[in-house]
């Protein structure tokens, strides 16, 4: 297996993704239905958080093909800076769509129209229509049947031509994050920031659900999740930053590539927590309360993950150079 | 001289020159751990008494202190082993002292936020929250500080080790 591979099978879940998911959200608002539209916030942000290894894995999939005869660089660079935007889009549809989700808590009946469901609906539109580009202009790299073997980055529409416009070149982006040092400590920084919030407040809730301190009832505790939501979004924008501005670097490195297994996980985890039950069984528990089995469970694996994850995170650095495919 | 004694010694050369991963990054792993839950428990009890989550009953977070001195003994002691692997690097950076100056601030801020706020009984929770507000607020500046001082040891030593 190599980074195309690994590309291909993970590139078409943002992509389609997405568009069910529009497609489920539209059909709830049109029919006021609530389940339906909370499973569409719950697409969203599980494909906001698959977009990030998939644009990760784009560096490794270029260096597999780039000495393939007929392949344009020129192709791979629009390709990027239309994942790029993309990706953006992607995140804050999800970061949305779980805002969404935290209102409608405890309210059975269809929320009336609020901004929150207005942003859903207007950037999940827009990213549906960012990432059929980036399907498009990844398929132009290397499909002959459609015709790629085009050398040069021609935009047909007026629409596709404003979009490129607008996109970001990731070499730039690259340059603006290596080109100052100060700037990339400061990034650093900011990731380290994240991990403190994001660890604080996960961690006393894991904690307390694992018997620690149980004289905090688990409902208040419960409500510094977006602090925790906050954390891991800033280390989102600083950690893709930093990716983008030393992909190769990241990009053959093992420890990187399981932090990002250990954060899918996680992710898994959080659907584990509040789609089994887990949560509505802990939500109403006060001081003195034990936690059931299943979510002990949940809560000892999501602090567990977590210090995997600053445990990879630290290692990346000495694990430089561990992955040798294609390079 | 003192730092070059240092080392030499062969502990020092292990954790700095072994290809081990148990060896230099392992004390920089559990720097980290310490961090996490040194400044990670300080911090929610900050934004606590800032307002945040105002639901949570502030007494029982009394328990979170203890986490913070499990946090801050690992830093103590993996902060120790860090120096011995590269004194010269941290002794010889201004920047090591301004780092160390935040961190005995912010231990004093945690340390009066315990004794004046937590272990006040008397207190109800307004008067809690009225007395620590300003406490909390110096607590996030000098951990921010204190981290801050710490990510910048890695870009601003003029030695990695004693010029020979």
């Amino acid at each position: 297996m190599n980074f195309a591979h690994l590309h291909l099978l993970l590139n078409h879940f943002p992509i389609i993704g997405t568009m069910v998911g529009l497609g489920l959200f539209l059909i709830s608002l049109l029919g006021k239905n609530e389940d339906l539209r909370r499973a569409s916030l719950i697409i969203f942000p599980a494909m906001a958080l698959l977009a990030i290894p998939t644009f990760f894995s784009g560096t490794g999939a270029q260096s597999a093909i780039r000495k393939t005869p007929g392949v344009s660089e020129a192709l791979i660079e629009r390709h990027q800076g239309a994942a790029m935007l993309a990706l953006l889009f992607m995140e804050i549809t999800g970061a949305l769509a779980l805002v969404g989700l935290w209102k409608s808590h405890g309210i059975s009946r269809p929320a009336r129209w609020n901004w929150s469901l207005s942003a859903i609906l207007i950037f999940s539109i827009v990213t549906v229509g960012l990432m059929a580009r980036v399907g498009t202009t990844g398929g132009d790299i290397r499909h002959p049947e459609i015709g790629s073997g085009q050398e040069e980055v021609t935009e047909g529409l007026m629409l596709s031509k404003w979009i490129h416009e607008m996109e970001p070149s990731p070499a730039r982006v690259a340059d603006l994050m290596t080109a100052n040092k100060w700037w990339w400590a400061f990034m650093m920084d900011l990731h380290f920031v994240g991990l403190v919030l994001l660890i604080g407040t996960v961690g006393i809730l894991d904690l307390r659900m694992l018997g620690f301190a149980k004289q905090i009832p688990i409902d208040p505790l419960h409500r510094l999740v977006p602090w925790a939501m906050a954390g891991f979004g800033l280390n989102l924008v600083t950690g893709v930053l930093a990716f983008t501005g030393m992909d190769q670097y990241y990009t053959y490195d093992v420890a990187f590539w399981l932090k990002m297994l250990a954060i899918m996980l996680l992710g898994l985890n959080v659907a584990a927590f509040y789609l089994t039950g887990a949560f509505d069984s802990v939500e109403g528990l006060g001081p003195g309360d034990d936690a059931p089995p299943l979510a002990k469970f949940i809560a000892a694996t999501s602090l567990f993950l977590w210090f995997t994850v600053i445990t990879l995170g630290r290692y990346i650095q000495s694990f430089a150079d561990t992955i040798s495919v294609h390079k | 001289m003192f730092l070059q004694a240092i080392e030499d010694t062969g502990f020092s050369t292990w954790l700095r020159e072994s290809e081990s991963p148990f060896a230099f990054y392992f004390i920089l792993l559990f720097h980290t751990f310490g961090l996490a839950l040194l400044v990670g428990a300080n911090a929610v009890v900050d934004l606590r008494l800032l307002g945040v989550a105002r639901a949570i009953p502030l007494a029982p977070l009394k328990r979170l202190f203890r986490i913070m001195w499990i946090g801050f003994a690992m830093n103590a002691v993996t902060g120790i082993l860090l120096v011995f692997a590269y004194p010269t690097k941290a002794l010889t950076n201004f920047d090591f002292y301004i780092k160390l100056a935040l961190i005995g601030f912010a231990v004093w801020v945690m340390q009066r936020l315990k004794s004046e706020v937590f272990e006040d009984s008397s207190l109800t929770e307004e008067s809690m929250t009225a007395r620590g507000a300003i406490l909390a607020k110096w607590s996030l500046f000098l951990w921010f500080g204190a981290i801050t001082a710490g990510r910048l040891l890695a870009y601003t030593y003029k030695y990695l080790t004693f010029p020979s």
